[in-house]
């Protein structure tokens, strides 16, 4: 006990001197890491995980994915296969051509992105790695009808939102831990 | 003070106080002013706490019981939610679990990428606690300086995973991605970031005067006490029990590395404190033998990589990541029982999974680290004075999601 106590009273001075001295360093040459968004924005490695889209003439509507999606995020809507391999939304009581073969029926996974917590689980039980990544992470939407895209508006691979802005990679840095630095 | 004296409830807004009882009821919290997600019921005798009662599950998400309605694989996510400054050791403590009853045995390579997930998690997590407990005892500078230097460490794991903080990293039978190229520069030179920080660490926290004043010779806690009160993690460790999990029954790579467990003396605020920064210390020396010592070889056990079909299999040796068998959604486990055992950054994290042949899990049991500090808790502060609570509150590393679940 008595051994803390004169450890606390040597420290004292010398303590507060080093603690403002560091304060004071810090503030003369500040070692901000702030990424000034949406001016700069990241530019995201290859492998991250952001929104993705399917790549509709790969599926082979399995389900597979909706099966996995831990939130149920995917949704598989019906679809029919039309001659050139993609696929059309099935239409309610279209009249057959006499003698036609009749439209191959199939499914094609949708994600709610309100739901999805991008875990690309889908992604890696797909058996024939249908889906596509996009480097865009940084979107929202205005009203919740819009997290659920159409089949359509999902096979559109998402615009980075901030597009415009200088895009830079995080690099470490002995004095600052990261700085970012243009992307290459 | 007697501490057995009747306790009443607290809660009801005027309450009959016992004749003579010059103790006033004091509730701190529950919407977050220092508190957590919980209201700590106190009560006071002048300005000293003679009782506090934690009242838990403000967060409470019932994430067992959605655990054991969903198939085996999706369970990984939402024990990653649970401790999210954490996540790689929730998700690693499952899929120990899973892989005993399915019996699979991860290849070397595999282990130490989980160790190398989990030290850094461990380093995050320790930032984290620090950084909470600076801005309790109102430095918003460590607070700030903590969670910036989370960043880089984040930053490898993103690089590693291609997330920030919800990897789901590890499946069972190894993890899903590959060291990406440049990982080892970049990790090294985030280490020796970390390693001159600590010079400024100690001069504004933890040498720091002010800090000593408030958090030494507050809380304390001796070993014996610590011990009967199931006290887990950092928090055990400062009161001079060198109890780790990883040393103790080791997993993923462990009994391979060469590391020591730190441990304190008195058991107050200020060794909880240290104890972290000398942990960080400990799992930067572990990240450097692990990325020294790497052995090559596959990220999978060939039992799943045999599952996989032809597409998989090439894009297994184009990208190294390895996708899914069809397995993992049809997973059926044979009836089984196991448990797993692994050191989280706030402490050990213990798991039971129960499985029937079904296709959900029978039974999923979490016992968290948080859970078991909060008995410390309630016991600590008593005799201190309320000025001290967020002394001894900040240094405990509660984390209030991952007590509730
Ligand atoms: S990334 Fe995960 S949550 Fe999102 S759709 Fe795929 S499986 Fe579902
Ligand atoms: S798992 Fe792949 S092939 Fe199957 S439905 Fe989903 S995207 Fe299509």
């Amino acid at each position: 006990m008595k051994d803390k106590e004169k450890r606390k009273l040597r420290g004292d001075v010398e303590g507060n001197a080093r603690a403002l001295a560091t304060g004071f360093k810090y503030l003369v040459e500040p070692n901000r890491m702030t990424l000034d968004y949406p001016v700069e924005s990241m530019k995201l490695a290859p492998n991250y995980r952001g929104f993705f889209t399917v790549d509709d003439k790969k599926c082979i509507g399995c389900s597979m994915c909706e099966m996995v999606c831990p939130p149920e995020a995917i949704t598989m809507i019906p679809r029919v296969v039309s001659p050139t391999g993609e696929t059309l939304p099935v239409q309610e009581g279209a009249s057959q051509e006499a003698g036609a073969k009749p439209a191959k029926k199939t499914k094609r996974p949708v994600v709610n992105w309100g739901r999805c917590i991008y875990c690309y689980f889908c992604f890696d039980i797909c058996p024939v790695d249908a889906f596509v990544r996009s480097n865009v992470h940084d979107l929202a939407y205005y009203n919740d009808a819009d997290y659920r895209p159409s089949y359509e508006g999902y096979l559109k691979l998402p615009e980075d939102p901030v597009k415009k802005s200088k895009k830079v990679v995080p690099r470490p840095d002995m004095k600052r831990g990261i700085k970012y630095e243009p992307a290459p | 003070m007697n501490l057995n004296e009747k306790v009443y409830d607290i809660s009801e807004a005027g309450s009959i106080e016992p004749e003579g009882d010059r103790t006033i009821a004091l509730q701190i919290g529950p919407s977050h002013p220092g508190s957590g997600h919980m209201r700590i019921k106190t009560r006071m005798d002048g300005d000293i706490i003679t009782k506090v009662d934690a009242d838990i599950g403000f967060v409470h998400r019932t994430s067992e019981w959605l655990s054991e309605r969903r198939q085996f694989i999706k369970a990984i996510p939402i024990v990653e939610r649970i401790m999210l400054p954490d996540t790689v050791h929730a998700n690693l403590a499952y899929v120990l679990a899973l892989e005993k009853i399915l019996n699979i045995e991860p290849p070397p390579r595999a282990q130490y990428l989980r160790s190398l997930a989990a030290e850094i998690n461990r380093i995050t997590s320790h930032l984290y606690g620090i950084g909470i407990f600076g801005i309790f005892l109102g430095s918003s500078t460590v607070y700030m300086w903590a969670f910036g230097d989370r960043e880089p460490f984040i930053d490898l794991m993103e690089m590693l995973t291609g997330a920030r903080i919800t990897n789901s990293y590890i499946v069972p039978g190894g993890v899903r991605w590959e060291m990406p190229k440049g990982f080892k520069e970049k990790a090294e030179s985030t280490l020796q970031y970390m390693e001159n920080r600590f010079n400024d660490y100690n001069d504004i926290w933890a040498k720091n005067p002010v800090v000593e004043a408030r958090t030494v010779n507050v809380g304390v806690v001796d070993r014996n006490r610590a011990i009967s009160l199931g006290v887990v993690g950092p928090n055990l460790r400062a009161s001079g029990v060198d109890y780790d999990t990883r040393k103790a029954s080791p997993y993923a790579a462990y009994k391979d590395i060469d590391f020591e467990v730190p441990k304190m003396n008195h058991g107050d605020s200020y060794d909880r404190l240290l104890i972290r920064i000398e942990e960080i210390k400990q799992s930067i020396r572990i990240i450097r033998q692990i990325l020294k010592d790497m052995p090559e070889g596959k990220i999978i056990a060939d039992s799943i990589y045999s599952q996989l079909n032809p597409v998989m299999k090439k894009v297994f040796e184009q990208e190294q990541r390895v996708m899914f068998p069809a397995f993992f959604n049809q997973m059926r486990p044979a009836a089984a029982e196991s448990i797993a055992r692994v050191e989280a950054g706030r402490g050990e994290i213990f798991f039971y999974l129960k499985t029937n042949g079904d296709k959900y899990p029978y039974r999923f049991r979490w016992v968290t680290p948080s859970f078991r500090n909060l008995a410390y808790f309630s016991d600590v502060a008593v005799g201190y004075r309320l000025a001290d609570l967020p002394a001894i509150y900040g240094s405990i590393d509660y984390f209030p999601p991952e007590a509730d679940r």
